[in-house]
């Protein structure tokens, strides 16, 4: 079992131009952009579960993102 | 090094690993506007590392990756710690130096690369934690400062040997007890800033990395007068979280407050008459060619 970020598609504000947990995870290539539907998404076997874009999406007040056992 | 230099041969394209297809179609070589804009649109020169979960050292690498203004045509010096666990993943020339020895070994690269490819510009930059900057490697940095040789150093400043466990570094703030250093530190944070201006960099600043773009502005500036002018320095504050004691989401924060008004990383850069001339040439023609792109599409 895993301890990874999910990022919610419906509360995902990238199209306004947010990029906070892109810019702020520390692993590379591990949250990515959706071109096509402009939501941010984790790329699971990447993600170490350190919870920094959580902090960050929170600190925003967008709440975008979860931390779920998979 | 071309972008051309990482194809894959045709033939070889379906049993390449996913991530260096990847590289070869999604990265950023070649780009001169590459930026940290392009970060979660394109393949990062950074893979899968083994640094810990949360590291802002990692995030530092992130950024500093992302803003090098010609990959492809840059070689990045490590040295011993934490950044060594990174560069066997990293998609940019980099040589490993001994303990100390990274600034006398980029002096050498930089004048054989002057020597072998004379109408081409090749940056070489120096990326090494504060031990090897500041305690074990002092001599080799600052007699390549005193040579004024052209590369840019880049210092991860954790304040502290984190890699073997926590034992006293120079640049450790004055009183700070870590696990294998329970006395406390005795003196002052070595001003290794002010020692660099002094020493004639070119260039010099302090930061953490909690803003990208500003991460962005002076990686950039820093390399461009390394190629023209003169030595530059960075120094850029990583904390270390499982040294200083703080959880894998706290790093960030831990960056803000070490840069707040009054605070050690407070943002500062010293820049000679030379430099700030070359800066604001740079500023005006960047005008000059936004002007110029949107000129023809106002008509």
């Amino acid at each position: 079992m895993y301890y990874i970020a999910e990022i919610s598609e419906e509360s995902c504000v990238a199209n306004k131009g947010c990029r906070l947990c892109i810019m702020y995870c520390p692993e590379a290539n591990c949250i990515m952009m959706n071109d096509e539907k402009k939501v941010a998404y984790v790329v699971e076997s990447r993600c170490k579960g350190c919870e920094l874009c959580v902090v960050v999406c929170d600190a925003a007040k967008h709440n975008a993102i979860k931390m779920v056992n998979r | 090094m071309g972008k051309e230099k990482i194809q894959i041969n045709e033939e070889f394209w379906d049993i390449m690993p996913e991530d260096y297809r990847d590289l070869v179609t999604h990265a950023t070589y070649g780009k001169p506007d590459r930026g940290w804009k392009d970060v979660g649109s394109s393949t990062e020169l950074i893979a899968e590392h083994s640094l810990c979960a949360g590291c802002p050292e990692s995030i530092a690498f992130r950024h500093i990756l992302a803003s090098i203004p010609a990959p492809e045509d840059t070689v990045m010096v490590g040295s011993t710690g934490c950044t060594s666990l990174v560069f066997p993943m990293v998609a940019i020339h980099n040589i490993h130096s001994l303990f100390g020895n990274q600034n006398a070994i980029a002096t050498g690269l930089k004048r054989a690369l002057a020597v072998r490819f004379p109408d081409k510009n090749k940056d070489v930059i120096v990326l090494a934690g504060d031990g090897a900057t500041v305690d074990i490697g002092l001599d080799m940095t600052l007699q390549s400062w005193f040579r004024g040789e052209r590369f840019t150093t880049i210092c991860f400043d954790n304040e502290l040997y984190a890699n073997t466990g926590g034992q006293e570094s120079g640049l450790m703030q004055k009183g700070f007890v870590a696990k294998m250093a329970p006395v406390g530190k005795k003196f002052e944070k070595v001003r290794l800033p002010e020692i660099a201006r002094e020493s004639g960099c070119a260039y010099v600043a302090v930061l953490t990395t909690s803003k990208p773009s500003l991460v962005e502005r002076v990686v950039r500036q820093a390399v461009l007068i390394a190629r023209e002018i003169g030595p530059t320095y960075l120094q850029i504050y990583t904390p270390c979280i499982l040294e200083i004691g703080k959880q894998s989401m706290e790093g960030l924060q831990e960056m803000r407050d070490a840069e707040a008004a009054g605070e050690r990383f407070k943002f500062r850069e010293f820049v000679t008459p030379e430099a700030q001339a070359f800066i604001d040439d740079m500023a005006a023609k960047k005008k000059a060619e936004k002007l110029a792109a949107t000129a023809p599409s106002a008509n």
